[in-house]
């Protein structure tokens, strides 16, 4: 992946609207071949900062490039390599859907000869066959998603700007969707906002974690799931003495909290959840006490969900008022 | 021009998807078809003159319902987002929208040349002073689109941006009856050149004036530059 060009690449930008910041001082890139998932919970500056990649709005510093065009001046040429589509999906309601996309095809300058196989390859993709020749104000939620994010794949563009792009969508329609980014992210640059923690992992290579306007994190979710082992817990089975062994795991060094479960089979045995902290070794450390104590079974560490890896990244500012399992 | 051409088209079909534009024409027709009856038939006069007088007047009245949408009606459904990221040039998204409203005006202006057919067959009109009459109709069209497509740039509300239109354009139409009161030679000359109405009247007279031409292209290219600087600053 390192080798491959840079398609998007945002540098030190910050977005002012009168004196209210809105974006502070953000950078980073989306190589070729990257699906990289924006996440943070609403109102943390998403949609501010798509709209400045798409060259909707411009940053009041910083600079934004596509495909190596400068979105920050003139978006035209960068415009070109860009497909967008943007929170609310930009549609004529009184166009049939096939003219609507005719007229896409037409600004995006695509040939004459292609334009219908082109257009095919859209509807069959975004599964629009059978509205086609529907004015778009007829179509349901679902369907109008659709056809927003078959004109930004009209064209075949370099690089893809999703805003929420499975929002309204019903689960089997949001599967496709994720299908057909899968597919396209495979040798393009695609960047998607998104406040839906699975979405991003099922389908980002990278993840940016956005809040108030900061970037707080950008990495693999693996990378960010292992560097965030400070909410770390461990899962151990365990039997005998239930005081004497909690008084021993309470005092063992890095143990910050332990809760004890009777197993209603057998007696005398616990499942019990131990917070700790981050640093190697307090596996074998608890493994010692415990055996001086009692016996133990079972003992694993638990690696953090990307829910507690979000969480505890905007948990230093405002906690998201939005997460969707 | 590639770009100029699609937008063109779309604001066509949506023209004509929608029944605002045939609304409009057949307001236009109906005052216009008033306006000859009382004219012609009524006071006697085989002459398009005092017609296209009126006509201008119920120009002033039409025109911002054609425009008031042009940008408005993007800013409000959330289309402008797209136009402004697609490969399109801000100046070809202003040219074919005021072209797509111009069209619009022109059928609007063929429709009333069916007046003509009685006022040839009963009558002895003068063609030439009828064609320089249209002639300087069709400017005054041109330029009251460009003033109503700027206004409706800077808002996404339609009836805010009719409303700021239609102040604008009376007062182009009426600012030369404030020559009289003027007491500074170049206030008057001012209010007298700024005049629609006397512009126009010039056409109806017979007379094809350079001056006239030229004012009314200059304030139609004065509004489209404003309408694209106005959009390519919003950014």
């Amino acid at each position: 992946m390192s080798n491959q060009p840079t398609l998007i690449s945002v540098d030190s930008v910050t977005k002012r609207y009168g004196s209210k910041e809105i974006i502070h001082n953000i950078s980073f890139d989306v190589k070729k071949g990257e699906i990289v998932g924006f996440l943070g919970p609403n109102g943390a500056g998403k949609t501010t900062t798509m709209r400045m990649i798409s060259g909707f709005t411009a940053p009041t510093t910083g600079r934004v490039f596509v495909a190596g065009h400068d979105m920050s001046h003139d978006n035209y040429e960068g415009a070109k390599k860009i497909g967008y589509l943007p929170e609310h999906p930009p549609l004529y309601e009184v166009l049939k859907v096939r003219r609507y996309l005719q007229f896409i095809s037409k600004v995006k300058r695509i040939k004459r000869s292609r334009v219908n196989s082109e257009l095919d390859r859209v509807i069959t993709a975004c599964r629009l066959e059978a509205v086609t020749e529907k004015e778009i104000y007829k179509l349901s939620k679902g369907y109008r998603q659709r056809v927003g994010l078959a004109q930004a794949l009209l064209g075949d563009p370099d690089v893809l700007l999703l805003d929420e792009p499975t929002a309204g969508l019903d689960p089997g329609q949001i599967q496709e969707t994720r299908e057909v980014i899968r597919t396209f992210g495979q040798d393009h640059a695609v960047l998607l906002s998104t406040h839906i923690l699975p979405e991003v992992t099922l389908i980002c290579q990278r993840i940016a974690i956005i809040n108030e306007g900061r970037i707080l994190a950008v990495d693999s979710p693996e990378a960010l799931q292992s560097a965030s082992d400070k909410t770390n817990n461990v899962s151990i089975e365990l039997s005998g003495d239930h005081y004497k062994l909690e008084e021993a795991i309470r005092a063992t060094d890095g143990v910050k909290g332990v809760k004890f479960a009777p197993d209603k089979n057998k007696e005398m045995y616990f499942q019990v959840d131990c917070h700790v902290e981050s640093r190697d070794g307090i596996e074998s450390e608890l493994a010692r006490v415990i055996t001086t104590h009692g016996a133990l079974h079972s003992l694993s560490r638990q690696k953090p969900t990307l829910e507690n890896v979000f969480l505890k990244y905007i948990s230093d500012g405002t906690q998201p008022k939005e997460i969707i399992q | 021009m590639n770009g100029v051409t699609a937008v063109l088209h779309k604001e066509l079909t949506n023209y004509f998807q929608s029944p605002i534009a045939y609304f409009i024409v057949a307001v236009f027709l109906l005052g216009t078809g008033y306006f000859f009856i009382d004219h012609v038939f009524l006071r006697g006069s085989a002459s398009m003159d005092t017609t296209l007088q009126s006509m201008g007047i119920l120009l002033i009245i039409v025109v911002p319902a054609i425009s008031m949408r042009l940008f408005s009606s993007e800013y409000s459904g959330r289309t402008i987002e797209l136009l402004m990221t697609l490969p399109l040039r801000k100046w070809e998204i202003v040219l074919g929208k005021y072209l797509g409203a111009f069209i619009i005006f022109l059928i609007m202006t063929l429709t009333t040349c069916i007046n003509l057919i009685p006022l040839v067959l009963y009558g002895n009109p003068d063609i030439l002073n009828i064609i320089s009459g249209y002639v300087g109709f069709i400017l005054l069209g041109m330029a009251c689109i460009a003033i109503g497509q700027l206004f409706s740039s800077l808002t996404e509300n339609q009836i805010i941006a009719a409303l700021m239109t239609w102040p604008v354009l009376l007062g182009f139409w009426f600012v030369g009856k404030f020559k009289s009161f003027q007491q500074t030679a170049w206030l008057r000359s001012l209010s007298d050149y700024l005049s629609f109405s006397g512009h126009y009247g010039d056409f109806l007279r017979g007379l094809i004036r350079s001056e006239g031409v030229i004012f009314f292209l200059a304030v139609t290219t004065i509004a489209l530059i404003l309408n694209t600087a106005y959009i390519r600053g919003r950014r």
